[in-house]
């Protein structure tokens, strides 16, 4: 690590234990389920039979015992029956008369003093529907696409274009065409899915529950509940694990339990089991990406034709967001002058597909770095090679038009990765379906080389104004402290402790003085969701700014009231000016609450004033700023049977400042083991009747500790000076390019590339073994 | 478990008061033994029963004795247990290798080899390891005790020839001697993994001549099998690489798995007969 860079904080730079570990790791954190209150009911969603039908009734049997049960429908919704996310088409329940668009979607609430009377009840609510044929899958929208497009449902479609794609083919000695598929993936979280829903004697209601985005209910449920976003109220309890799971959702949980707790005017709590976790809540949106490709024998890609296309479900809910990050990512990280890139989000009778780590991001990559691989091929250059000569650096232009600066560390990633992991010489071993003499398996090393950006695509920070505040105040033990207060969500990711590393540094405080409660919309400024990669370069930078705000303030007041006008200094937790007996902390901090009530720094975030952006023609600087890696993976595959191990993986990354390397080299650690189960396990499909085949654990197949490989994880630092303390994005970067890299790595180890991921023992056999039954050892 | 109905369990402290008990209808409840499969089942769509009688920690269900020529495991053995018993390993190697790859150290802790036995899944990783050894299955009722061969045990899709009064006592597994046992599972990962294939094999060589050869596979069929064909074939033969080349072939020729979620029927057919070489290439 670039040690200049790490030493100026006390703190920041230093591997601080987390301020959360005493809690969980001693079973003392109390999650949603921990937490009942009396009179409270259960809630149980009661929800579509079929993937796609006319919804005709919805009958109770009259035979069962109705007197102590709630059951609210679209009837009990107070206004209009529409969630407001990033267009206003799904409705909270669907309404008799209408047609169910997916199986599972909700058609009413029914809530219980207990979980099994609400689910009894349930079982006795009977759906009526007229069946329609559906059309389940991406495969099925992409064969109408491929044979008429016209019939093509699309529900957003944007394009990026930069030169002239036909002069680019023209100029071109080779083209290449290619076409990659990647399905569903679940983001299992530990803690399932929840939340608690509280009605008000003002008629306003307080939302308990397990989340990333406290302000997105505030603002999506005004319409359906008739309530303006001052009476939605929304605390976070400690969330176990999200991983972008629970950042839209949650929005509709709270409208389910709302409704019950509105008509019975009890609080409601919905808590899912994993089954209907697994069924019924978003997951990563399944992808179609063909690349075009024009070639001189040189190398220098002339030109790049994309179509992107994923898998929506049945309403937009937030896929049109993660298809622009798609697009934005499909050739990001090598230079083309002429391209286009088509992206679309397909309409399908399934159920919506949502956030998770990477939003599009790893779709776009999966692909385009499994395409540099086979033009690299085709041209006979070896990949990293091939790589070295077409990946920008500083000074080059994206495909939106956006000039990279000097703090993007891409090539230093490349080229250390490369050094590190001994690619070349590794390279040499490689099996190419041919054992090696001394090899028992096949052997392949590959690599994948890509991009993050961090923060809000386009204006969407500048737009936002992220608003922090640092609180002084009296803490739980009764002395004067700081509350760090912003809508950011410890999910796991580590939050807590680095904005109480950012706050300790830039006030000059021990951090033992410095609370981060969970976040409360009724307590904190709204400093937006905790996605995209923003938090650390956005939120971090407004509690960094919001801290030196409060000092100032301090300061000041010390400097008057205990200095006469001396330049008065916070410094470890004292207050001192010139040649006079510094004051602790706790004096100056009591004194001014005393004398002027509340205290508080504030910061509103705010982009370069140079940053432009056209959300239209998506021509400008798609991102504040961009993070960087290269990822290498080595596998063995057993020629006997087709298993594949991942053996190694080395990831470099400049995710611009490391404010914690242990909980840094943390994520990276759990993100690449997310994106192996993605790249060789997780399997996840539709059945006929509208359901995931793979809803339990036993069937979802994620990666355990025994099958990670060793994990080699370096950073380089290349910190983003406009937003110290400097950090760019680190959550979903380590999920964007194993899986590619895994392919990479099977194309070497066998001679065959895989273009369908997981690449699972099946896909190996039927790739090796053509002819089925075939007996060649 | 979502579920309104409670289940009666009893926990008789003897093999006699369990048997007393399972004898009529009126107290007979569902053995409940490391509650492994049946808690998964029961919060999975299958209604619980209303009673349940518990095997747990009875203590003649929980011996192992080694004998001259075969070995008594109870049938209450954990699969921990069974890792834990030196003395045995070198007698059922492919038993105590198929033991150690259930789940992981949770389920081997409280996961028995009579319940994996009596669950009679095609995918439970002891059977063919047992299967292999030719041995019996002891079962006990009011009546007394009889032996079932473990080639008769399972006799279709999770049933086996237990009476619903009797109660697996143990299995009598005869030592391997001089022949050379194997085992290998496929999972989708190497822990926490139901089997898509698994094999045992326990084969006796001498001068190059396969004197006897017993191969089990599990998930090929509704039941865990002998590959009969197979070991027909390999008897009284010079071990050769044409040998081994024929036995891949027709054990992918003899069996007729299924796809399910977990792998396709072309993948296992296939794989069947790679065991079937790994075994014969490992001797
Ligand atoms: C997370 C998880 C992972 C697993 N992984 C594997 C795996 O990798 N491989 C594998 O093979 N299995 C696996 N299993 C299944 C299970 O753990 C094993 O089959 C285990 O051996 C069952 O033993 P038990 O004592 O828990 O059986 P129980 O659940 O108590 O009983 C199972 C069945 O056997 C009957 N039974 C039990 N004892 C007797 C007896 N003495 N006489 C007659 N009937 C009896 C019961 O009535 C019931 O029908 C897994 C289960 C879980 C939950």
């Amino acid at each position: 690590m670039n040690k200049a860079v790490s030493q100026s904080g006390r703190l920041i730079g230093q591997g601080m234990v987390r301020v959360d570990a005493d809690g969980k790791v001693r079973g003392l954190t109390r999650y949603l389920n921990d937490i009942d209150y009396t009179g409270m009911l259960h809630g149980v969603v009661v929800r579509s039979p079929v993937a796609r039908g006319r919804f005709k009734a919805l009958v109770p049997d009259p035979a069962f015992d109705w007197s102590s049960v709630v059951v609210a429908t679209a009837e009990d919704i107070p206004g209009e029956n529409v969630v407001h996310m990033h267009d206003r088409t799904m409705p909270l329940l669907a309404e008799v008369g209408g047609e169910l668009l997916y199986r599972g979607e909700p058609v009413a609430v029914v809530a219980a003093k207990t979980i099994e009377l609400a689910t009894e009840a349930a079982a006795h609510l009977r759906v009526e529907v007229e069946e329609l044929p559906p059309l389940l899958t991406l495969q099925d929208a992409i064969a109408i696409f491929k044979k008429t497009p016209v019939k093509f449902d699309s529900m957003q479609d944007q394009d990026i274009v930069k030169g002239d794609l036909a002069k680019g083919f023209a100029a071109a000695d080779d083209i290449i065409e290619a076409e990659y598929w990647a399905g569903h993936q679940e983001q299992l979280y530990i803690e399932n899915q929840g939340f608690t829903v509280f009605p008000l004697a003002d008629g306003s209601i307080l939302c308990e529950g397990s989340l990333q985005c406290p302000y997105f209910p505030v603002h999506e449920l005004n319409d359906p509940l008739q309530l303006p976003p001052e009476k939605i109220r929304v605390r976070q309890t400690p969330v176990g694990g999200a991983f972008g799971g629970k950042e839209e959702y949650p929005t509709m949980l709270i409208g389910y339990a709302a409704l019950p707790a509105l008509k019975s005017g009890k609080p409601v709590k919905i808590t899912y089991d994993r089954h209907e976790d697994i069924l019924f809540t978003p997951k990563r949106h399944p992808v179609w990406v063909r690349y075009k490709t024009g070639v001189k024998k040189d190398g220098t890609l002339t030109a790049l034709e994309c179509d992107f296309i994923l898998d929506g479900g049945a309403y937009l809910t937030i896929s049109d967001v993660v298809m622009f990050r798609g697009i934005l990512h499909c050739a990001l990280a090598y230079r083309c002058d002429n391209l286009i890139i088509r992206g679309r989000v397909a309409r399908t009778h399934s159920f919506p597909c949502g956030a998770f780590r990477g939003f599009g991001a790893p779709q776009a990559i999966w692909g385009m770095e499994s395409h540099i691989d086979a033009i690299a091929a085709r041209l006979g250059k070896p990949p990293h090679t091939y790589r070295r000569q077409l990946h920008v650096r500083p000074g080059d232009v994206t495909p939106t038009g956006q000039i990279l600066s000097k703090e993007n560390g891409s090539t230093a990633c490349l080229d250390l990765a490369l050094q590190h992991a001994k690619f070349a010489q590794k390279r040499r071993q490689a099996s190419r379906g041919k054992l090696r003499k001394g090899q028992t398996k096949y052997y392949g090393i590959g690599l994948s080389f890509f991009a993050h950006g961090a923060a809000f695509t386009g204006d969407g920070e500048a737009k936002f104004k992220a608003k922090g505040r640092m609180e002084l105040a009296l803490l739980d033990d009764g002395k004067p402290g700081v509350n760090i207060r912003v809508s950011s969500t410890e999910m796991g990711q580590g939050v807590h402790t680095i904005f109480t590393q950012i706050a300790s540094d830039a006030l000059a405080l021990d951090p033992a003085r410095i609370r981060f409660p969970m976040a409360d919309t009724g307590l904190v400024p709204n400093s937006g969701p905790t996605v995209a990669s923003r938090t650390t370069m956005v939120v971090g930078n407004v509690v960094y700014r919001a801290s030196q705000d409060l000092k100032d303030q301090m300061e000041s007041f010390a400097s008057q009231r205990y200095f006469r006008g001396a330049k008065t200094v916070l410094k470890n937790s004292q207050f001192a000016a010139k040649s006079r007996r510094p004051l602790s902390f706790a004096k100056v901090a009591r004194d001014m609450l005393t004398e002027h009530g509340p205290v508080n720094g504030f910061f509103e975030f705010k982009l370069p004033p140079d940053a432009k952006w056209d959300q239209v023609t998506f021509k400008g600087d798609s991102y504040p700023g961009y993070s960087w890696s290269a990822n290498i993976a080595e596998v063995e595959i057993d020629p006997l049977t087709c298993e594949l191990a991942v053996t190694r993986v080395t990831a470099v990354l400049d995710v611009g400042r490391v404010i914690n390397p242990i909980l840094a080299a943390g994520q990276v650690e759990g993100g690449l083991t997310q994106a192996l189960g993605y790249a060789i396990m997780e399997k996840m499909g539709t059945g006929q009747n509208g359901l995931y085949d793979a809803s339990r654990l036993q069937t979802y197949i994620i990666p355990t500790s025994l099958d990670t490989p060793i994990y080699d994880v370096k950073f380089v630092e290349y910190p983003y000076s406009f937003a110290p303390p400097g950090g760019k994005g680190l959550g979903e970067l380590p999920m964007d390019g194993l899986a590619p890299a895994i392919a990479n790595a099977v194309e070497s180890a066998i001679g065959k590339r895989l273009r369908t991921i997981p690449i699972t023992p099946e896909d190996l056999f039927a790739a090796l073994h053509p002819a089925q039954g075939d007996n060649t050892p | 478990m979502k579920t309104t109905e409670k289940i009666n369990i009893r926990f008789p402290q003897t093999l006699a008061e369990a048997l007393r008990l399972q004898a009529r209808k009126n107290t007979r409840g569902t053995l409940l033994a490391g509650g492994t499969d049946l808690m998964v089942q029961w919060a999975s769509g299958t209604p619980p029963p209303a009673r349940a009688t518990s095997l747990w920690n009875l203590p003649e269900l929980c011996e192992i004795e080694v004998r001259d020529d075969d070995i008594l495991i109870g049938a209450g053995v954990t699969h921990a247990f069974l890792g834990e018993a030196k003395p045995i390993h070198r007698h059922l190697p492919a038993l105590i290798a198929a033991a150690a790859t259930v789940g992981a150290i949770q389920i081997q802790a409280r996961g028995t080899l009579g319940g994996n036995a009596a669950n009679a899944s095609p995918a439970g990783d002891t059977a063919p390891a047992l299967l292999i050894t030719g041995g019996d299955v002891l079962l006990a009722s009011l009546d007394g005790t009889r032996e079932v061969p473990l080639d008769e045990f399972w006799t279709g899709y999770r049933q086996i020839a237990a009476r619903p009064d009797e109660i697996i006592l143990a299995f009598r597994l005869p030592k391997k001697g001089s022949a050379k046992e194997r085992f290998r599972k496929i999972g989708a990962r190497k822990a926490q993994a139901i089997s898509k294939i698994m094999a045992a094999s326990r084969i006796r060589v001498r001068s190059g001549r396969i004197l006897s050869a017993a191969i089990a596979l599990g998930s090929v069929a509704p039941t865990p099998i002998r590959l009969t064909q197979v070991e027909a074939l390999l008897t009284g033969q010079a071990l050769t690489p044409s040998l081994v080349a024929q036995a891949e072939k027709l054990a992918q020729t003899s069996v007729k798995p299924i796809a399910d979620i977990r792998s396709s029927a072309e993948y296992r057919r296939w794989v069947a007969g790679r065991l079937v070489r790994d075994a014969l290439e490992n001797l």
